[in-house]
């Protein structure tokens, strides 16, 4: 069947079945490859994407969920002013390795500043709580969440 | 093959499962996970599958001045952040699965599922809500306690649908809850203790005590509860849940250790409970 959706800000339309999972239609029709598979149950965050402005593992969200709704995966959010500085924050942090997981902690970042509000350390941890790293022992990247936050809260 | 089918209303989708065996999809954070295929294929079901997570006419929390109404699609992050619930119910939600997990994961998914460790049970039979269900023939109210019937069981009749969650507003005061483990870790070790309680002029008058995950189904006795609002005597309360323990003997380690712990854990949640503003 037709399925409409908008991603990453454009309207668009897909041949596609209700029970397809968002994380293959993204990475196979869109070849928008930057969204990864890595558990695909719900436990890594590897495939995490915006639904409506909340994060979703794709790999969890059926198309039934997703018509008429706004999808942004990483490749719409890495042209916001936001990304670069969260880039910026992994690279100089040592927070990227092989790299697998960083777009699922780098959208899951951005959920925690979207959020608003004070952000304490707790905050920080349990926002990435559903994201698992195999290489940097996660320090490198609560330090680069960190300080994005320094330059975001100067920024206001 | 199975077929799919997504109904542009309640009332359609109560046509729909009249005469239709069909999963009831609406996160999928269970479904789903049950349905492993190779990346890009179309998932496969067994049986026809309802999607419901869209109707809005399932979502929502609202309150009256009895109790709590919770639709069934509501997410467990709309719990979290809810202004309306009190926090002993909004508690246990927050602490289940993960923050994206949560954005999708159903109120009425985890009912429905009725798994052993289901963490939303042992509120909801700690403040004996109800279960609104619906079919095309009419609507039925039924306790929690009747509508679970074991691990992975429960009466919903196939033409039926969870509609909503009612919570009883019971002017609790005081909550505690601890939950062990985690479902990375091991399902097995995991248990959750969950106590309410309402306490007035250090007079302690209601108070009600569940754990959650060690037998099939939540543990708690209002008899017993009665008697200790009498008499508080902690060990007799303990003894009593010590008799309902009817755990898998074949794990024996595991079994010794749950139930030892939760023991613990209650009798120094109830020391507490008592000892506060004496
Ligand atoms: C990574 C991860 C972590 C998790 N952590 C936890 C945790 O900490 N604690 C916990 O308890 N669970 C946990 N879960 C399990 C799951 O998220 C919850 O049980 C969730 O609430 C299920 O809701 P759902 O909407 O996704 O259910 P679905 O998968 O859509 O449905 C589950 C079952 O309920 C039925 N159903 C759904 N809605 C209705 C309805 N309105 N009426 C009748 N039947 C219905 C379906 O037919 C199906 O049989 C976790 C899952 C994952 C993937
Ligand atoms: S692939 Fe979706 S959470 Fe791991
Ligand atoms: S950098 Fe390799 S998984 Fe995180």
């Amino acid at each position: 069947m037709m399925i409409e959706f908008e991603l990453n800000g454009e309207k668009v339309k897909i041949e596609s079945t209700l029970s397809m999972r968002l994380l293959d239609v993204i990475r196979n029709d869109f070849n928008l490859t930057g969204t990864k598979e890595g558990c695909s149950e719900g436990e890594c965050g590897a495939c995490i994407v915006f639904l409506d402005d909340q994060i979703v593992n794709s790999c969890m969200v059926p198309m039934s969920n997703v018509i008429g709704r706004r999808i942004e995966t990483i490749e719409g959010f890495s042209k916001t002013e936001r990304y670069q500085i969260i880039e910026r924050a992994f690279i100089e942090e040592g927070a990227v390795q092989c790299g697998f997981c960083t777009p699922g902690m780098i959208m899951a970042t951005e959920s925690i500043l979207r959020k608003g509000g004070p952000i304490t350390d707790e905050l920080i941890k349990e926002g990435l709580s559903g994201n698992i790293c195999r290489c940097t022992g996660y320090q490198t990247i609560y330090n680069a969440v960190q300080a994005v936050l320094k330059e975001v809260q100067a920024h206001v | 093959m199975f077929e799919s089918f997504r109904p542009n209303s309640l009332k359609d989708l109560l046509t729909l499962i009249d005469g239709r065996e069909c999963y009831k999809f609406a996160g999928g954070t269970d479904l789903y996970i049950r349905k492993r295929q190779w990346q890009g294929a179309e998932r496969k079901f067994d049986k026809d599958v309802a999607f419901i997570g869209h109707l809005d006419e399932l979502r929502g929390i609202e309150r009256d001045g009895y109790a709590f109404h919770i639709k069934a699609c509501t997410t467990q992050n709309d719990v979290v952040n809810s202004s309306i619930l009190p926090e002993y119910i909004r508690v246990p939600y927050r602490l289940m699965g993960n923050p994206a997990i949560r954005n999708t994961a159903t109120v009425g998914g985890n009912i429905a599922n009725a798994a052993q460790v289901a963490d939303s049970l042992p509120i909801l039979y700690a403040t004996d809500a109800l279960l609104l269900l619906k079919s095309i023939l009419g609507s039925r109210i039924v306790r929690i306690q009747d509508f679970i019937v074991g691990k992975y069981r429960t009466n919903l009749a196939k033409n039926e649908i969870i509609e909503e969650v009612i919570v009883p507003d019971g002017n609790f005061n005081g909550y505690a809850y601890r939950k062990i483990g985690s479902r990375k870790a091991s399902i097995l070790s995991k248990l959750s203790i969950f106590i309410v309680y309402r306490k007035e002029n250090q007079i302690l008058e209601d108070v009600r005590v569940c754990i959650g995950a060690v037998n099939e189904i939540p543990i708690r006795s209002p008899e017993a509860e009665k008697i200790f609002l009498k008499n508080h005597d902690i060990e007799a309360f303990l003894l009593h849940l010590k008799k309902m323990f009817d755990a898998e003997t074949d794990k024996r380690s595991t079994k010794f250790y749950r139930e030892e712990v939760s023991i613990r854990l209650v009798r120094h949640f109830l020391e507490k409970i008592l000892e506060d503003g004496e």
